[in-house]
C-alpha cells in the first residue's frame, strides 16, 4: 500500500535522471528560444556567468560578506538565546517577564523589523547581524527552555543520589542533556539566519549576495540572478549536510539515551 | 453557574498576569524616551505610536494594505498547502514518484525562498503574482515533508485492522492514512503560516507597490517613524493572532490526539 | 459414510522470507496447520519464532509461499471473515469508542438503526457503558483492548485471530480479559486462532495448543487440551490436570527457547 518499492540502489538513478532531465529541458528551451532569454537564460550562460563571478572575485566578496553577517548573527542569537532559555528555565521571574515577549516574537515575521534596524544601525553589516540575531533568538530560546524543563527526572534523581549539588546538577546533567535539542534548534536557526541575511540585503542594500542579486534583477542581468540563486542553494545544501554529519557524529548518544 | 463564572474570571486574570510584562515594557519604553535617554528621533514614545496606530485604523491605510498582504499570504498558503499535501501523499504512495521528485524537494529545502523573489520579479513583474508565487513555494515544502511523514508513520496494524473490517484499498487512503497524518499536516500548516507572512512581507518590501511590507518600508523612507512602528506593531499582532487562531482550530479538530492532552498539561506545569 | 468435515482453516506449507539489513531472513518454513470450526487453537513458542507472522499470513496481511485455505477457498488478502485483534489495540485514535466499534458495520453499509443496536449491545457486553463518546487516548489499556475486541466482534467474523492480545496489560487485567474472552467464545463458539507467549493463558483458553519451533518456524508439537471450562478460574488453574498439561507445554516451549538461544549464540 505504502511505497515499498525496490530497495533504492546505491546510485539513485531516478533522482539523477530527474535533475538531468530538468537541466536538459531548461537548456533546450532556452536555446530554442521557446522561452524569452531574459526569463530563462541557457544553463551554459548561467554557468559562464558563475565562472566569471568566481574568477573576478565578486562572488567571493559577496558570499564572504553575507556568510560573515549570517554567522555573526547566528552566533550572537544562539548564545543569547541559550542563555535566556536556561535562565527562563531556572528562574520564575525571568520566565514571567520573557514569556509574553517570546510568545509575541516567535510567530511574527522578523523581516518586518528591518526598517527599525536600519534606522538604528544603518545599512552596513551591523544592522543585518543584529537582525539575524533577533530572528534566531526566538526559536533558540523556546527550544532551550523546553529542553531544560523536560530533562528526564530520572537523570536528575540519579545524579542527586550520587551526590550532585544544585550547581553541579545544572552544569553536568541539565546542560549536557540539552545539547542535542539546542543543536537541533541551531540547525533550524541556520536557514533562518541565511534567509534573513539575504532578504535584509535585498531590501536595504549594503553589499552581500542579496544586494547583488537585486541589482542584477533591476538591470535585467538574468544569468547573474540565476547564478547567485544557485550559489545560495549550494551554500544551504553544504551547511545542512555538514550539520547533519556533525550531529550524527557527536550527538548520536542522544537517540538511544532517550534525551 | 457561579463555578463557571469563577473559572472564566480566573482565566482572564491569569491572562492579564501573563501580559503584564508587556505593560511594564511599555512603561520602561515611555520613561526611556521621555527622559531623553534615547533620542526621540530613533525611538518614538509609545504614546505617539499609539496615536499613529489609531489614525491608521480610522484612516484606512492599514486596513487596505493589510488586506492585500493577507490576501497574498492566504492565497499562497492555501494553494501551497493543497499541493503540498497532494505531493506528500503521492510520494508516500509511489516509490517511483518519490525518487523522481526527491531531488527537487530536497533541493528547494536548502534554498532560502526569498532568494527567488528577484527571479519572480523578473518573470512576473511587481505585484501580486510575485508575492503569491514566493509564498506558494515557501509553504509547499513543510506541507510535503509533514504530510509524507504523517502518512509513512501510520502504524501497519491500523491499516490491517481497517482492512479486516471491510475497507477497500482505495478507502484506506482517506480513512486511515490521511486521518493519521492530520496532526502532522497541521503542524506543517503552522510552519507554513509563519512562512506565508515572512515571504509576503519580504516580497512587498522588495518588489511591490502596496501591502503592509511596502507601507512599513515607505514610512521608514519618509521618516514618519511613529507610523512605521505602528505598522510593525500591527503586523506582529496579526501574526500572533493568526498563529493562535490556527492552534485553536487544530485543538478543536484534533481533540482526539494525545498532543492535545500534552499541550494542556504543559501549560499547567 | 460421513464426509470428512472440511477444516475451517487449512494452512499448507506456508513459508515466509523477510528482507532485512543482514540479508533475507526465513521466518516460517513449510508450516502446516489445520483448525476445525469452533476450535480454539493457541500457537505458542519462543520469541521471534514467527508465530505472529503466521497469524498475519492467515489474516491475509502478508504474502507468503504456500497456501492458506479458508472454508475450502484459498485467501487472496484481508477479509471480513477473519477478524483480527492486535497487541497494540490498533484502535483508530480519531474515532470515539462508539465509532470504533461501529466502523466495520459502517463499511458493511448497515442502516444506522441496526448499527446503533449492535453497538449498544456490544458496549454492554464489554462493560463500557457510559464511555461511548470517549477517545482511545482517554482509555486504559484494558479498556482499549475491550473496545478492540468489540470492534472485531461487531462484524461477526467466523474466525477470530488474536495476536498476543493481552501482552501489553498488567497481570490482573490480563486474567480478567482472559475470562472475558473465554466467556465470549463459549457463547459464540467461533473459530479462534490465538498467538501468545503465555503458556498458562494458552492452556486456560484453548482446546488445542500448537508449539512452534525456533526460527524458521514450524509446528513442532501439538497438545490437545480437554478441560472442563465451566469451572471457575480458581478451581481450574489450581487443579492437577490443568497443571499437568501446562507443565508439558511449558517444557516443550522451553526446549524450543533453548534451541533458539543456542542459535543466537552461535556466530551466524
Amino acid at each position: 500500500m505504502i511505497a515499498q518499492g525496490r530497495e533504492s540502489s546505491r546510485v539513485p538513478w531516478r533522482s539523477v535522471a530527474s535533475v538531468v532531465g530538468l537541466l536538459i529541458v531548461w537548456e533546450a528551451s532556452a536555446r530554442a528560444h521557446l522561452t524569452p532569454v531574459l526569463f530563462l537564460p541557457p544553463v551554459s550562460e548561467v554557468v559562464d556567468q558563475l565562472w566569471h563571478s568566481i574568477t573576478d572575485g565578486t562572488l567571493a566578496r559577496d558570499l564572504s560578506l553575507s556568510l560573515a553577517r549570517a554567522f555573526s548573527g547566528l552566533l550572537l542569537g544562539t548564545v543569547a538565546g541559550v542563555m535566556v532559555g536556561l535562565l527562563m528555565a531556572r528562574n520564575r521571574v525571568i520566565e514571567w517577564l520573557a514569556d509574553p515577549l517570546v510568545a509575541l516574537g516567535f510567530p511574527s515575521p522578523k523581516i518586518a523589523f528591518i526598517p527599525i534596524f536600519i534606522l538604528w544601525f544603518g545599512i552596513a553589516s551591523l544592522s543585518k547581524i543584529l537582525l539575524v540575531a533577533f530572528a534566531c533568538i526566538f526559536p533558540v530560546v523556546i527550544g532551550t527552555y523546553s529542553a531544560a524543563r523536560s530533562v528526564n527526572r530520572l537523570f536528575l534523581w540519579s545524579a542527586m543520589s550520587l551526590g550532585s549539588g544544585r550547581a553541579s546538577l545544572f552544569l553536568h546533567v541539565i546542560l549536557p542533556a540539552c545539547y542535542p535539542r539546542i543543536f537541533t534548534t541551531f540547525r533550524i536557526a541556520v536557514p533562518v539566519g541565511l534567509i534573513t541575511t539575504f532578504t535584509a540585503e535585498m531590501v536595504a542594500g549594503g553589499g552581500g549576495m542579496g544586494a547583488t542579486l537585486i541589482y542584477s534583477q533591476r538591470f535585467f542581468e538574468s544569468p547573474t540572478v540565476f547564478a547567485y540563486i544557485l550559489v545560495m542553494l549550494g551554500v544551504g545544501l553544504v551547511l545542512d549536510t555538514a550539520m547533519r554529519k556533525f550531529q550524527s557524529h557527536f550527538l548520536n548518544w542522544a537517540e538511544e539515551a532517550g534525551v | 453557574m457561579p463555578n463557571r463564572r469563577k473559572g472564566t474570571l480566573a482565566a482572564a486574570l491569569r491572562l492579564m498576569g501573563r501580559a503584564l510584562p508587556l505593560v511594564l515594557f511599555g512603561v520602561v519604553w515611555q520613561v526611556v524616551v521621555s527622559s531623553g535617554l534615547i533620542n526621540r528621533e530613533f525611538l518614538p514614545p509609545p504614546t505617539a505610536v499609539a496615536v499613529a496606530f489609531a489614525d491608521l485604523f480610522t484612516g484606512g491605510d492599514i486596513a487596505k494594505n493589510l488586506f492585500v498582504t493577507l490576501f497574498r499570504a492566504g492565497a499562497g498558503l492555501l494553494i501551497g498547502a493543497a499541493c503540498g499535501v497532494w505531493i506528500g501523499v503521492m510520494m508516500a504512495r509511489s516509490q517511483r514518484f518519490k525518487d523522481y521528485v526527491m531531488p527537487i524537494v530536497g533541493g528547494t529545502y536548502s534554498l532560502p525562498k526569498s532568494a527567488l523573489i528577484p527571479l519572480f520579479a523578473l518573470w512576473f513583474g511587481i505585484g501580486n503574482v510575485t508575492a503569491i508565487a514566493a509564498v506558494f513555494l515557501a509553504c509547499l515544502l513543510p506541507m510535503i515533508v509533514n504530510t509524507y511523514h504523517g502518512v509513512m508513520t501510520t502504524p501497519k496494524v491500523l491499516v490491517w485492522s481497517a482492512q479486516a473490517l471491510g475497507t477497500t484499498r482505495r478507502e484506506v487512503w482517506s480513512r486511515v492514512y490521511l486521518r493519521n497524518a492530520l496532526p502532522d499536516i497541521f503542524t506543517g500548516l503552522r510552519i507554513a503560516l509563519g512562512f506565508s507572512f515572512v515571504l509576503a512581507i519580504s516580497a512587498e518590501m522588495i518588489a511591490s507597490t502596496n501591502g503592509i511590507g511596502k507601507l512599513i518600508f515607505m514610512y521608514g523612507e519618509n521618516g514618519t517613524y511613529d507610523y512605521m512602528f505602528a505598522a510593525i506593531a500591527c503586523v506582529v499582532i496579526v501574526a500572533f493572532f493568526a498563529d493562535r487562531g490556527l492552534l485553536l482550530i487544530t485543538r478543536r479538530l484534533l481533540g482526539w490526539h494525545e498532543s492535545a492532552v500534552a499541550d494542556h498539561d504543559r501549560r499547567r506545569a | 459414510m460421513l464426509d470428512v468435515v472440511r477444516p475451517k482453516i487449512d494452512i499448507r506449507g506456508v513459508s515466509k522470507t523477510y528482507a532485512s539489513e543482514r540479508g533475507p531472513v526465513l521466518a516460517l518454513r513449510g508450516t502446516d496447520l489445520t483448525v476445525n470450526e469452533g476450535e480454539f487453537v493457541s500457537i505458542v513458542g519462543p520469541s521471534g519464532c514467527g508465530k505472529s507472522t503466521l497469524l498475519y499470513v492467515v489474516g491475509g496481511f502478508l504474502e507468503a509461499d504456500g497456501q492458506v485455505i479458508i472454508d475450502g477457498a484459498p485467501i487472496t488478502g484481508p477479509g471480513t471473515d477473519r477478524g483480527i485483534v492486535f497487541q497494540e489495540y490498533a484502535l483508530f485514535p480519531w474515532l470515539t469508542v462508539r465509532d470504533n466499534i461501529g466502523y466495520g458495520l459502517e463499511r458493511q453499509g448497515l442502516p444506522a438503526i441496526d448499527c446503533e443496536k449492535i453497538i449498544d449491545r456490544l458496549i454492554g457486553v464489554i462493560g463500557l457503558a457510559g464511555f461511548d463518546n470517549r477517545f482511545p487516548r482517554e482509555l486504559s489499556g484494558g479498556m482499549k483492548q475491550r473496545v478492540a475486541i468489540a470492534r472485531t466482534l461487531a462484524r461477526d467474523p467466523a474466525i477470530l485471530l488474536l495476536d498476543e492480545p493481552f501482552g501489553a496489560l498488567d497481570a490482573q487485567t490480563r486474567e480478567i480479559m482472559q475470562d472475558e474472552l473465554l466467556r465470549i467464545w463459549l457463547e459464540t463458539r467461533k473459530t479462534v486462532l490465538l498467538v501468545t507467549h503465555d503458556v498458562t493463558e494458552a492452556v486456560f483458553l484453548s482446546n488445542r495448543i500448537c508449539v512452534m519451533s525456533a526460527r524458521p518456524g514450524q509446528i513442532i508439537e501439538e497438545f490437545a487440551v480437554a478441560l472442563d471450562r465451566e469451572r471457575p478460574r480458581e478451581e481450574l488453574v489450581l487443579s492437577a490436570d490443568f497443571n499437568t498439561i501446562r507443565n508439558e507445554v511449558w517444557l516443550s516451549v522451553r526446549r524450543q527457547a533453548l534451541a533458539a538461544g543456542q542459535q543466537n549464540a552461535e556466530p551466524s
